[in-house]
């Protein structure tokens, strides 16, 4: 290992080496270490190019915060853009990428946008893309032009085509109290909450429980602060009442205390347990929510902040005491606070030496003078950091004096030679959750840090969340938010004692050194302080605005580090207070989520398909099966050669001539019952059902309450009090809100019950002229003769023992029943009756014959009921009673529902004898050149064989005026024009003499 | 009578599956009962119907919604405000539920061939349906006997507790193969035995 690694320390296994590569180079590290932790330690500094000027970026930050430093995880085909460098567990066999440069990390020539810093400053896009087109070089047209390459040059990692095999899983958990973060404060809640009995859930997004106490290097009680946490989660493991979520981001907060959260199960492995997803997406609904979320520690912003080598002193105070990682050997730290000089010791005991403490106060307190003596850092007070050198690699500082009250530098300054420059400026407690569960933020001068709202919603916050940054004083509030959150009596909590004593937790106002160079505020978006100036000097005021034109904060870190100080510069620049400049509202989510996580398992295989009970049927008898809706339908069945139009033309010409059998399982049925169901099918349907005789059915008609038409079918009265609806397939689950609507809310009076009942019954209509036949040398218990079962009626036998209810009715215009039989028999009952039908030479057919023959008696179906046609459109005026209100009564005879010139039903034949097809425009002329002038269009098309021709189904304006007349067709998209001839619809057996036998 | 023929059949595969490294984490089934009735009550009337449910199946209903019980041959819950799940292992319950319930109480619907039942029993079984259901199944939350209607994605589903940690679940029989491959997928990570 290198010299960056420690001789001891850390929570990684030193016995367990893992190798990886990053950048096809290979790379070893240990098992716990992180993608950049074992980087650091490989001697690597190099990791990124920036978003916009391709600078070289190395580590920033140790955890979700890290604007720098994102990679292009690959597993196999699949890559994974835009992953923080130090939120990637590594395991054998790794591959990580770097991003966004081009050839090589190293050597990108894109980092010559470096050199049009101004040109391409905040508002590039607006200035030079939008706006009127003027010549070739302005405006969209311009953008067109360019847009190919700057999107490949500015940007993070490109992301995968190749279909992801990973399994995402969804997950619900209840519990009494959610306790999200598992820091000092985090643990203390959630021991309290947990021994009161309650259930509890404790989150926290690092792999391990227990937070700042695994890396601060203090002891709680006398024991070192990790064997504190270590015990209590311990503890927690021991109760049945308790869920522990390691490696679970939280990241979003929504009404009702449903909290989202995504669990990286698998991430970590080089593959997954069987069975186990890689990720698994939380949807938490908790009573009461603890928030120990923690702090941020906020970067300086001063020129040359971002070259590789400057990091966060917090981060790089985890990475010696979690991952035993230096990140540089000759470390200065720069800070406007007291706890950069904490992560100074920790660093110089770890093995580095501290060449210096740039402090930007005038004075400092004692403690830190000790602290300072202790790491032997030079103590440069009343100074800032004004550059730095270097190029892929920080080389060294310039060090100048600085006057904190007037923000001032004097010219001058000296250099001081260091790989590794740490920057504190200050805490921003991490209160996003709190944001997006209620109000704004509230700015605490002392802390330079916007605080939590006041909760707004069932959470109590504890810890640096709330700005309390001694570990003592946060123990004692995660055990007071353990007790409040179950509203247990308040008792006074032993406060522990915490070694060493906490530091001054209140930073100078100090964000930003202004110097030559540029100076990043958001390091992952590329936006300089001067960015945030310009915004000011162009007009802008709002904080929203700024956020929009710069783009400050808005990449995938969401602003963890780049709010505050934005809002800093902002602030000075406006010449008002932090407050009054506001800041923006936090949004879910917290952390990028992955997109299989939030779609699960909804898709694919997976995803929810009905089948009818004779579904297996069809597939085994050669069906072409396709979806509607949900539903998986027969759509022919093929014989070996045949096309799909030659099948539906025999199984309708058989079916004309013989017999045919077709699956109707798939229409809706409604069990309408109740004392009042009569009066409600009056009510809904346009036509009477109160007079219609028990074992006798009705097609029936529902308008919507504009007028327009809504869904037919059949409805069969079984009982006095109980009606079986039939609605179409589409349709099935509107018609049924539509019911219980007015039912529920418009006549709560009426005694009547909706039941979906379409599951309960298996469906299958024999249609032709040897239908009787067929049905009664396989009926028992009923004849099926024209006295007993007259058109519309319904009587009760069986089939092969098992029990059916037949109704006399036809959509395809034979002489044709409907067989329903219990769902578990009707692949029993479809079999007995295919068997009796072969003497016959009776076909299944499927939904293009059916088609056909609707289209033939010219049937309305969906494609006719369009939402836009009325009863009239549709020559169903006839059964729209004038004896009755129903719905839709009251509005069907508009102005517009009734005036001339409507698209009514008409019947087409084409005339050059080639198919038609729905969607063509109907027109007087064709003209292929120049298409215009609709009379309508066609609603739906086939081959007839009962015409011999091609025949389709059309919307015309004009409708029966139009009968006998010529017009074209004209359908530009698919290249069809030609001439038809307009007739009625009906164009078979318009008498319906087959229908009645 | 002819035998119900169940929409599981091609994807009933009786045996061990999934991950078995903690032994198995459910047990799954097909329950099949006889009869799947819903009785609906008109507001006002919901007792009288509790005493037909109780006099026909020896099942005494709790106030409350989604109260239930089970016996060794009959279920019952309530799933809505005024309507109930009566299940029965044997044939008939239809025909004998209809001529007690009078027209001013409320209605039968016969639903024994429109669901089906399977069963879901075991250490990991809250666990399993937690991916399927924003329900709390927690005992304290969702006691022995009672039951609830639920969704999963468009499927709708009735779901009773019949033991500590056994539910029966009650699926429209057009979804069941689509949910069954749901439940058996959602059960591969615990090991799941099908019987």
């Amino acid at each position: 290992m290198s010299s960056r690694r420690t001789a001891a320390g850390g929570r990684i296994d030193r016995l367990r080496t893992i190798r990886f590569t990053f950048d096809g180079r290979a790379y070893a590290g240990f098992q716990g270490d992180t993608l950049a932790s074992a980087l650091l330690a490989n001697g690597v500094s190099l990791l990124a190019r920036s978003f916009k000027y391709h600078r070289p970026r190395g580590v920033l930050t140790s955890g979700i915060d890290e604007p720098n430093a994102l990679v292009t995880v690959l597993r196999g085909d699949i890559r994974e853009p835009n992953i923080p460098a130090t939120m990637v567990e590594i395991y054998d066999g790794l591959v990580a990428v770097s991003q966004n440069r081009f050839p090589s990390l190293a050597y990108d020539v894109s980092a010559i946008n470096q050199l049009g810093g101004k040109f391409i400053s905040a508002g590039f896009y607006y200035k030079t893309f939008m706006g009127p087109v003027v010549g070739p070089l302005k405006g969209t047209r311009f953008w067109m032009l360019c847009e190919k390459v700057i999107r490949r040059a500015a940007g993070l990692g490109r992301a995968g085509l190749a279909p992801d095999p990973a399994r995402y899983e969804r997950m619900n958990a209840f519990c009494d109290v959610l306790v999200v973060g598992s820091g000092p404060a985090g643990l203390a809640a959630a021991r309290e909450a947990a021994a009161s009995g309650a259930r509890v859930i404790l989150t926290e997004l690092d792999p391990q429980f227990g937070g700042s106490a695994n890396w601060s290097g203090e002891t709680i009680d006398g024991e070192p602060s990790k064997a504190w946490a270590s015990d209590i989660v311990g503890e927690l493991r021991d109760h049945d009442n308790v869920r522990l979520l390691k490696r679970t981001t939280v990241w979003g907060y929504y009404d009702g205390n449903t909290l989202a959260a995504i669990e990286r199960v698998g991430d970590h492995k080089d593959a997954p347990a069987k069975g186990a997803p890689r990720h698994r997406h939380w949807t938490i609904r908790a009573k009461n929510v603890v928030l120990a979320t923690g702090a941020f520690e906020r970067p300086l912003v001063f020129p040359g902040n971002d070259r590789p080598g400057v990091m966060m002193a917090s981060a790089a105070q985890r990475y010696a005491n979690l991952y035993g990682v230096l990140p540089g050997e000759k470390i200065a730290i720069f800070t406007n606070n007291d706890s950069a000089y904490r992560a100074a010791v920790a660093l110089n005991k770890a093995g580095a030496t501290i060449a210096a403490i740039v402090d930007v106060r005038p004075e400092i307190s004692e403690d830190c003078r000790a602290l300072a003596r202790q790491c032997g850092a030079e103590l440069l007070v009343g100074h800032a950091v004004v550059g730095t050198a270097g190029g892929k690699k920080l080389t060294g500082i310039k060090v100048a004096q600085f006057a904190i009250a007037a923000g001032a530098l004097p010219s001058g300054g000296h250099n001081i030679e260091t790989d590794c420059l740490l920057m504190s400026g200050g805490w921003s407690p991490t209160i996003h959750l709190a944001s997006q569960a209620g109000a704004r933020p509230l700015w605490n001068e002392a802390l330079q840090a916007f605080l939590p709202p006041e909760a707004g919603q069932g959470w109590i916050g504890a810890g640096a969340f709330n700005g309390t940054f001694s570990t003592a004083d946060a123990i004692a509030e995660g055990f007071a938010a353990g007790r409040a959150a179950l509203d247990l009596p308040r008792v006074e909590p032993g406060t522990p004692h915490v070694e060493p004593a906490p530091l001054d937790p209140r930073p100078a106002p100090v964000f930003e050194i202004r110097a030559k160079g540029k100076a990043f505020v958001d390091f992952q978006h590329d936006v300089t302080a001067d960015d945030v100036r310009l915004a000011h000097l162009e007009g802008f005021v709002s904080v929203e605005h700024l956020k929009r034109y710069t783009t400050l904060g808005m990449a995938t870190d969401q602003g963890k580090g780049s709010n505050v100080p934005g809002l800093a510069i902002m602030a000075e620049a406006v010449g008002k207070p932090i407050p009054e400049v506001g800041t923006t509202r936090f949004r879910p989510p917290y952390a990028p989520v992955s997109v299989g996580a939030l779609a699960a398992e909804r898709f694919g295989d997976l995803k929810p398909e009905r089948l009818t009970p004779m579904h297996d049927w069809h597939l085994e008898n050669g069906a072409t099966m396709y979806s509607a809706g949900l539903w998986f339908r027969p759509m022919i069945y093929g014989e070996a050669g045949e096309t799909i139009e030659q099948a539906y033309v025999r199984e309708a010409r058989t079916t004309r001539e013989t017999a045919g059998i077709v699956d109707v399982s798939t229409l809706g049925k409604i069990a309408v019952q109740g004392p009042d169901a009569a009066e409600f099918l009056d009510r809904v349907y346009s036509n009477v059902f109160s007079t219609l005789a028990v074992g006798k059915a009705r097609y029936g008609l529902m308008l919507r309450e504009d007028g327009l038409v809504f869904d037919d079918g059949t409805t069969w009265r079984l009982g006095e009090h109980d009606f079986l609806m039939t609605t179409t397939t589409a349709n099935a689950g509107k018609v049924m809100q539509h019911l219980e609507y007015f039912l529920d809310v418009v006549w709560p009076e009426l005694k009547v019950h909706l039941t979906s009942v379409t599951d309960q019954w298996a469906g299958a209509a024999i249609g032709g002229p040897k239908a009787r036949e067929i049905l009664a040398s396989c009926v028992t218990g009923t004849r099926v003769d024209n006295e007993v079962l007259p058109f519309m009626g319904i009587v009760h036998g069986e089939i092969s023992g098992a029990p059916v209810m037949i109704c006399r009715l036809s959509f395809s215009g034979e002489m044709a029943f409907e067989v329903y039989s219990g769902a578990g028999h009707g692949t029993h009952v479809w079999e007995a009756l295919v068997e009796a039908g072969k003497p016959c030479g009776m076909v299944p057919y499927g939904l293009e014959a059916l088609g056909t023959m609707r289209i033939e008696k010219g049937h309305v179906t969906g494609a006719e009921i369009d939402g836009r046609t009325s009863a009239r459109d549709l020559h169903l005026g006839w059964m729209l009673s004038k004896k009755k209100p129903f719905i839709g009564s009251a509005m069907m005879d508009r102005e517009g529902i009734v005036a001339p010139g409507r698209l009514e039903l008409v019947g087409l034949i084409s005339l050059d004898n080639r198919p038609l097809a729905g969607g063509s425009h109907v027109v007087m002329e064709a003209y292929p050149e120049n298409p215009h002038g609709s009379l309508g269009h066609i609603t739906a098309a086939c081959f007839s064989p009962a015409l011999g021709k091609y025949i389709a189904l059309a919307l015309v304006s004009g409708g029966k005026a139009r009968h006998g007349s010529r017009a074209h067709v004209s359908d530009p998209l698919r290249g069809r024009f030609g001439p038809v001839e307009i007739v009625s619809h009906h164009f078979f057996d318009p008498e319906g003499k087959r229908m009645h036998g | 009578m002819v035998e119900q023929q169940s929409p599981l059949e091609p994807v009933f595969r009786p045996g061990s599956h999934g991950n078995f490294a903690d032994g198995v984490g459910v047990t799954l089934s097909e329950i099949a009962p006889c009869s799947i009735i819903q009785l609906a009550a008109w507001p006002g009337e919901e007792k009288k119907l509790m005493v037909v449910i109780g006099s026909v199946t020896g099942l005494k209903l709790a106030d409350g919604a989604g109260a239930g019980a089970s016996s060794d041959r009959y279920s019952a819950f309530g799933f809505a405000p005024g309507k109930f799940l009566v299940i029965d292992a044997s044939e008939g319950l239809a025909t004998t539920l209809a001529a007690k319930v009078a027209p001013a109480v409320g209605t039968v619907t016969d639903l024994s061939h429109g669901r089906i039942a399977i069963r879901i029993e075991g250490a990991k079984a809250e666990w399993v349906l937690g991916k399927l259901f924003a329900i709390d199944l927690a005992l304290a939350a969702f006691p022995l006997g009672s039951g609830i209607s639920t969704t999963h994605h468009d499927i709708f589903t009735l779901m009773q507790r019949s033991g500590p940690q056994r539910f029966d679940l009650y699926v429209f029989r057009s979804f069941a193969r689509s949910f069954w491959k749901m439940l058996c997928h959602a059960a591969d990570e615990v090991g799941y035995e099908v019987r």
